[in-house]
């Protein structure tokens, strides 16, 4: 089983958390959604997988690169 | 005494042999193809004339027997009815290492897929440098540099590669010489080997850290394409070619629209989202307008911010480029610079017309962004965009700012501009624009004063007034307006073929 880390692609803040641990996110689901640049950016999980655990709280800053979230595959 | 069927019937048998029994049994345990399947796979059933089946080793007499059609597979196919040069490597005979022999092979199938128009195709997996032959100074003078033009790209024929298996030296120059590029999951990609760059730089090397399909997919861009098998390697590289003309001074091939394309135009404008802050996936879009089933992605795992691929409207290959506001709001970095250019250079060379889809809030800015030269990778981008001879139509379905509008086909840079009613044009946000002019934040005095002076009407209309954009269309209006448009410039003078001002630009970025 591989384990998958999720990047966020932009600085920003996060928005709403749409999954929850133990879910199941299909190839390219949304998993949760930062607002960056007055805009709402989803964070997308490419492969799919289950919600491990998230590195993140909902209104926490995240920085462009930074890990929001853990999948297995 | 063997008569001359019985001895032509025993060489051909032994050349088409390959490296022997167990290591092909090997290969087919392993789920992999071997060299001469791969061929059978990739060209139409029967077609295939080979080249050189009884080619050796040239170098050393010892190798002579060991070594059938020198490790390199090399011949004439059809794919879907067009002839097509290939060269496959065989690993299974002394790992397809370069040799004299299979050198002269592929300097023919260049030779001959230049001088007649004919696509060519590379299916990689080698070991580099055959060892000892390439050895000493006698080794380096009588076997490289040879040919004055060996890498030389000047994009007279398609080429299209695929990776198939551990790829080091030439195997990779040429897959990354090609205007396609396929990497099957398993496949290296590099310039030497692990073991090899683990002695030079004294510390472990794992292969797929160093040319895996992730790296070549998601960091260098390299891989136009990556695929689970070698059937389906082999599968894209024909689909790719289905969408080009088999040579530089022809219009692509035209094919039959498939039923049901364009029937989802009356939705479209739902695949907008209502609120400007949301994003979506432009791919959603693209789809919905080309001929059903047609849209093939290049580097989707490549700068996600822009999406470049092949497509068909009304049964003609069309180039499509896109901001994507799924990833990041669609602002373009140095990397969808880099994807951008190359897929120009790409349509460009072989007369596609170009469609843009505009959709981004500029580009990414920063420390960042100048430390990867920025400035460069916009001009160049800017550069390829105004050297293309193709027809350009470039579409604004929602925000275009600053630079970015210019680099996405704005003003004279299409030769046509429509856009959405949704459109919203303008240099920069207007906030930002009372902080840098006036130094003023939201709330301090003055600020209301500046911002209304700055916050122009960046509608749709105010563009079309003044002719910047040629029409504002409705969004279920967006396929019929590109298949006539595309119509109205044809370029009817040259029979569809394009000026190729980029036809030496660099391969690779």
């Amino acid at each position: 089983m591989a384990t998958i880390q999720i990047k966020a692609e932009v600085a920003g803040s996060v928005w709403k958390i749409v999954t929850a641990i133990g879910d199941t996110v299909e190839p390219g689901g949304t998993l949760m959604i930062l607002e960056s640049m007055k805009m709402e950016i989803p964070v997308i999980a490419e492969d799919g997988g289950k919600v491990e655990k998230f590195t993140v709280a909902e209104t926490e800053a995240v920085n462009e690169g930074q890990v929001v979230a853990v999948l297995t595959k | 005494m063997a008569t001359m069927d019985e001895v032509y019937a025993e060489r051909k048998a032994k050349a088409e042999a390959m490296g022997g029994p167990e290591k092909l049994a090997r290969r087919r345990a392993a789920g992999v193809l071997n060299a001469r399947e791969r061929v059978d796979r990739l060209v139409d059933a029967g077609t295939f004339i080979e080249s050189g089946l009884f080619g050796t080793s040239g170098s050393r007499p010892e190798d002579h027997d060991r070594s059938p059609a020198d490790g390199k597979v090399a011949g004439f196919g059809k794919i879907d009815g067009r002839e097509c040069a290939v060269v496959a490597n065989d690993f299974t005979v002394m790992g397809a290492s370069s040799g004299a022999t299979n050198g002269r092979k592929i300097g023919h199938m260049k030779r001959v897929a230049t001088s007649r128009g004919l696509p060519i195709v590379f299916l990689g997996e080698s070991s580099g440098a055959r060892m000892p032959d390439h050895m000493g100074a006698r080794g380096m003078g009588a076997l490289l540099g040879n040919d004055p033009t060996q890498y030389a790209r000047m994009r007279e024929t398609p080429w299209a590669s695929a990776t198939l298996g551990l790829s080091y030296g030439s195997s990779s120059w040429y897959a990354v010489l090609s205007d396609f590029c396929v990497l099957r999951k398993g496949a290296v990609l590099a310039v030497s080997s692990a073991q090899l760059a683990s002695l030079a730089i004294k510390e472990d090397v794992d292969p797929q850290v160093m040319g895996g399909w992730q790296v070549h997919a998601e960091v260098t861009g390299f891989a136009d394409y990556v695929a689970e098998t070698d059937e389906e390697a082999l599968q894209a590289i024909r689909t790719f070619l289905s969408y080009l003309p088999s040579h530089h001074k022809e219009a692509p091939p035209v094919h039959p629209v498939p039923e049901g394309s364009g029937a989802n135009m009356a939705n479209i404008a739902k695949l907008l989202p209502e609120r400007r802050t949301q994003v979506y996936d432009v791919r959603t879009i693209i789809r919905a307008f080309v001929d059903a089933g047609s849209f093939f992605e290049l580097k989707p795992r490549f700068a996600k911010v822009a999406v470049t691929g092949l497509a068909r409207l009304d049964g003609r290959t069309v180039g499509i480029v896109a901001n994507n506001p799924l990833a990041r709001g669609g602002a373009m970095d140095t990397d969808a610079c880099e994807k951008i250019t190359s897929f120009l250079v790409l349509c460009d060379s072989f007369n596609i017309p170009i469609v843009m889809l505009v959709d981004n809030p500029g580009f990414s800015i920063g420390v960042e962004a100048e430390r990867r030269r920025a400035p460069g990778k916009i001009m160049n981008f800017m550069q390829a965009l105004q050297l293309c001879t193709v027809p350009k139509i470039s579409i604004i379905l929602r925000k275009s700012y600053g630079q970015a509008y210019l680099n996405m086909g704005g003003g004279r840079n299409s030769d046509e501009v429509a856009a959405w009613p949704t459109a919203e044009v303008s240099f920069m946000d207007p906030t930002f624009a009372v902080k840098i002019v006036h130094g003023l934040s939201p709330g301090e005095p003055g600020f209301d004063e500046a911002f209304a002076q700055m916050n122009k009407d960046s509608e749709a209309w105010g563009i079309a007034a003044i002719y910047a954009v040629q029409s504002v269309i409705q969004p279920h209006e967006t396929r019929d307006y590109l298949i006539r448009m595309l119509d109205v410039h044809r370029q009817r003078l040259t029979n569809g073929v394009g000026e190729h001002l980029m036809r030496a630009w660099p391969t690779s970025f």
